[in-house]
């Protein structure tokens, strides 16, 4: 029972790393109705930048913010340069300049830091607390708080602001919210600053457990489909819950199902999003997801 | 009374279609006027020209001022409000989320919730459903929502795109009777695009009537419609 | 005579490939040829992909895994069952196909952007399925094929005109290039006739395409199997030629390479596989190799090439062209023609951009 337990919080810690970049990919989903194939790339280059600035003394906890602040910069010039520059071609062509986004961001992180991997440091201590007889860490409190406070805010920021409410309508509705005044491409613009300073914090969550280098995110990623089709590609809700059940079950397969270990464990995400996608293609709260005629 | 919309020889088109052939028309600072026409006259097209949703060429002038390379968003903060073919509602988001898209522009806070009482007179149901989402609205209510949003923008000038489509009668009579009493009250300029001729006219002061993208009729709206021919001919009835 | 002079210039364009390509192996080295057999199984891979996303319109990003399929089913067959390696080829093409088209009909559920997410999965993923069954794939160690001398009339006929004796390579090549001609042979006649316009059909509007009694689920599934076919075809001769597979041999990038290669060549077009296969192919090693080479490039060019390697290049070069070729090669050497053409004839042509004139009722 303990083992169950300390799994399934683990699982959680996983699941909120998943959820979060889940939830990169659901806003720009909404907002673009295209998977950015470069996600997991962008929130690596990010991880890479908060460890050049931890290693240059800064402490990590003002590494973090700073991050995230240049994870958002960075999504904008991205969607200014790369992306409006296309906005008009099918979406085909972008998810493959997505796919060419994600492959120039692994060679520059390359080519930048090279490809040994390196450790990055946890900014949770080692330890483990009690709590009613199950033995949790710190690090997957850490984990899990840091998560749930990033997701918080960006619930908070799109359900009850004026800047939210716009970028849902220029998400969703982008023909009548510019009749109504809404700047649609600077707010196109935003989401993908706010969904790759989200993602960024997926990778700083992860990088102390799996090490850092560029290829570290391609597994992540495929959880986060996971999560995000589990979810409903368009609910950022289902992202985080989808987040969650992912991070949970990729956990108990790992120890309960023999045989699979490692890297079988990816083929549960696979295995999760085939299910999915078969059974109940609309997720657990989406809506139509496959083509209604 | 001096004009708050000039369109002068305007030809517009999509890609290589054209559709207007340089239509003309102007519409007095709070004034009410009428684009009638047959389905692919052009009435839309007018509509999105003024807006920029349409590459146009000649001279579109809002308060004396070229619209010329302006995007769409300056137009409308400057002070057109525009109620599109099928009405535009936000469906992902909720009623009250629809209405506050219409007032996210203005810093007059006072101003504002007096406009929101205002719309909650006219339209009661709004207020009842304010937090549902907008889906869940009939397309009368949508209709309503429209305008209202349309209102709480505190626009000069409103261009409304065949706001009797799909609605019952009824409806229809009570929305119009909103938008006159709009008019008249807060002095918003009327740019109606309507098929329904008929109701049209009768809340106009001028009408144009569009044909394969020229202006074939114009005149006062009383005497367009004492006129039985130009009735027969263009208006159907 | 009259229909060879009269003939299109493609056509003279094709029969001047394929002696190029039949003759040039005879002057350049043994190892050029081999790389020139791996551009060729880009090809047909490509090809494949090509018809699945140029015509039939879905889109896959796990094609890697065909090829992995077809790959191990030759390398098994070959190494465990001492099969004869060239008989191995159309078994292993079969049974992916196959396969293939078995993926086809759950796909069929999936919208296009759920069946990339779902295909880069798979291609995520191979590598770890491969090594399971240790016992069956050799696991992480591999599986070693033996490359086969070439036979007698082959030796014979190219000693005859280099006078140098043919090497195992050169005879792959001969080979790979036969069967790429008969494949791409036949997708051109797939695409020519009624598979093609369905494919195309349901490419562009599947609704409108069902609603003219196109059996949707049918070419799709088809595409599919066809597709795997070719991907197949491509592995097993990559076994071939390389001489070793191991799962790392089929990492994602693979698919993202073939998916590269297609659209940079021009989807939807049968000389794309082919000019894309070369690019894809011949790009890492230009960046590695030919720029630095390069002395009258300033260093700081040729260096940072080299250094940031065939994925910076890839990326770069991939988002371009579909910023502003996404027609891809073929779609820019098309323009051109056309381009070209309309100066050539001169006189007025129909499509001078002017308006029409003004319609009749709406």
């Amino acid at each position: 029972m303990q083992e169950f337990l300390q799994l399934v919080v683990s699982g959680i810690a996983t699941g909120g790393i998943f959820a979060s970049l889940a939830l990169a990919l659901v806003l720009i989903y909404n907002a673009m109705g295209l998977v950015n194939f470069a996600q997991g790339e962008m929130a690596m280059l990010a991880t890479f930048v908060a460890y050049s600035l931890v290693n240059r003394g800064m402490s990590f906890w003002i590494a973090f913010p700073v991050t995230l602040v240049l994870a958002f910069g960075g999504g904008i010039v991205i969607q200014r340069v790369v992306i409006k520059p296309a906005e008009r071609a099918p979406v085909l062509t972008l998810v493959i300049i997505t796919l060419g986004l994600a492959t120039l961001v692994n060679g520059l992180a390359g080519f930048i830091w090279g490809y040994v991997p390196r450790s990055f440091p946890s900014p949770f201590s080692p330890d483990s607390v009690d709590l009613a007889g199950v033995f949790i860490s710190y690090r997957d409190l850490g984990v899990i708080a840091v998560s749930g406070l990033v997701l918080l805010c960006v619930y908070l920021l799109l359900q009850h602001t004026t800047v939210g409410l716009t970028l849902r309508a220029a998400a969703h509705h982008p023909e009548a919210s510019r009749l109504l005044g809404v700047q649609v491409s600077w707010m196109l613009a935003l989401g993908w600053g706010l969904a790759s300073a989200v993602g960024a914090v997926s990778g700083m969550m992860v990088a102390p457990i799996l090490l850092l280098e560029p290829n570290m995110m391609q597994t992540i990623i495929i959880y986060a489909f996971a999560a995000a089709v589990l979810g409903g590609i368009e609910s950022p809700l289902g992202a985080v819950v989808g987040g969650l059940i992912v991070g949970v079950t990729v956990n108990l397969a790992g120890s309960y199902i023999p045989g699979v270990g490692g890297d079988l464990q990816l083929a549960v995400g696979l295995g999760i999003i085939v299910a999915v996608l078969i059974l109940r293609p609309n997720g657990l709260f989406g809506r139509a997801a496959v083509r209604r005629v | 009374m001096s004009a708050i919309l000039e369109l002068e020889n305007v030809h517009a088109g999509y890609g290589p279609t054209s559709v207007l052939h340089g239509v003309s028309l102007s519409v007095p600072e709070g004034g009410v006027v009428s684009l009638l026409g047959a389905n692919g006259a052009g009435k839309t097209t007018t509509l999105r020209a003024i807006t920029g949703g349409v590459r146009w060429s000649g001279d579109i002038r809002f308060a004396g001022r070229s619209l010329r390379r302006t995007s769409t968003e300056e137009i409308v903060r400057g002070g057109i409000a525009h109620v599109p073919e099928g009405r535009g509602i936000c469906t992902e988001l909720t009623v009250d989320e629809n209405l506050r898209l219409g007032s996210h522009l203005r810093r007059d806070g006072a101003e504002v919730r007096k406009d929101y009482d205002r719309v909650f007179e006219y339209f009661p149901v709004l207020k009842e459903r304010r937090r549902l989402s907008a889906s869940t609205l009939s397309g009368g209510e949508q209709q309503m929502l429209a305008l209202a949003r349309a209102l709480l923008m505190r626009p000069r000038l409103m261009l409304l795109d065949e706001p009797s489509l799909g609605l019952a009668p009824i409806v229809v009579r009570s929305i119009f009777e909103i938008v006159r009493s709009i008019n008249l009250t807060s002095k918003v300029a009327v740019l109606l695009v309507e098929q329904n001729a008929r109701i049209a006219l009768d809340m106009s002061s001028t009408a144009y009537v569009l044909e394969v993208g020229r202006v074939a009729v114009q005149g006062a709206g009383a005497e367009l419609q004492g006129n039985e021919s130009v009735r027969r001919s263009y208006l159907g009835y | 005579m009259n229909r060879i002079r009269t003939a299109p210039p493609r056509y003279w364009l094709v029969a001047l490939t394929l002696v190029f390509f039949l003759g040039f192996p005879t002057v350049i080295s043994s190892f050029l040829a081999s790389e020139w057999t791996q551009a060729l199984i880009l090809a047909i891979a490509i090809m494949g992909l090509n018809i699945l996303v140029g015509y039939s319109g879905q889109l896959s990003l796990g094609h890697g895994a065909f090829m992995a399929l077809g790959a191990y089913v030759s390398a098994i067959l070959a190494h465990r069952y001492k099969m004869d390696y060239l008989v191995t080829v159309p078994i292993a093409a079969v049974f992916t196909g196959g396969v293939g088209f078995l993926f086809g009909i759950p796909a069929l559920r999936l919208s296009p952007l759920y069946l990339a997410l779902a295909t880069f999965a798979l291609a995520v993923v191979t590598p770890s399925l491969i090594k399971r069954p240790a016992g069956l794939t050799g696991g992480v160690q591999g599986i070693l094929v033996l490359q086969p001398d070439p036979p007698d009339f082959a030796r014979e006929a190219f000693a005859f005109v280099t006078g140098t004796a043919m090497t195992s390579d050169q005879w792959i090549y001969y080979i790979t290039l036969l069967l790429a001609v008969v494949l791409f042979w036949l997708a051109w006649n797939l695409v020519r006739h009624r598979p093609g316009r369905a494919m195309r059909a349901i490419r562009d509007g599947e609704v409108a395409a069902a609603a003219s009694g196109v059996n949707v689920a049918g070419y799709k599934t088809l595409a599919f199997g066809i597709s795997a076919f070719y991907g197949g075809t491509a592995g097993s001769l990559f076994a071939l030629s390389t001489g070793f597979i191991s799962p790392d041999t089929f990492p994602v990038s693979l698919s993202i390479q073939l998916l590269v290669g297609a659209v940079v060549g021009g989807l939807a077009s049968i000389p794309g596989p082919l000019l894309g296969a070369i690019f894809a192919f011949f790009l890492p090693i230009g960046s590695n190799q030919w720029v630095p080479s390069q002395t009258w490039l300033p260093d700081q060019i040729t260096s940072t090439v080299k250094n940031a390697g065939p994925a910076v290049s890839y990326g770069v070069v991939l988002i371009l062209i579909m910023m502003f070729a996404p027609n891809g090669i073929v779609g820019l050497l098309r323009s051109g023609y056309v381009i070209l053409n309309r100066r050539l004839r001169g006189a007025s042509d129909p499509k001078t951009g002017q308006m029409p004139p003004d319609p009749q009722t709406v």
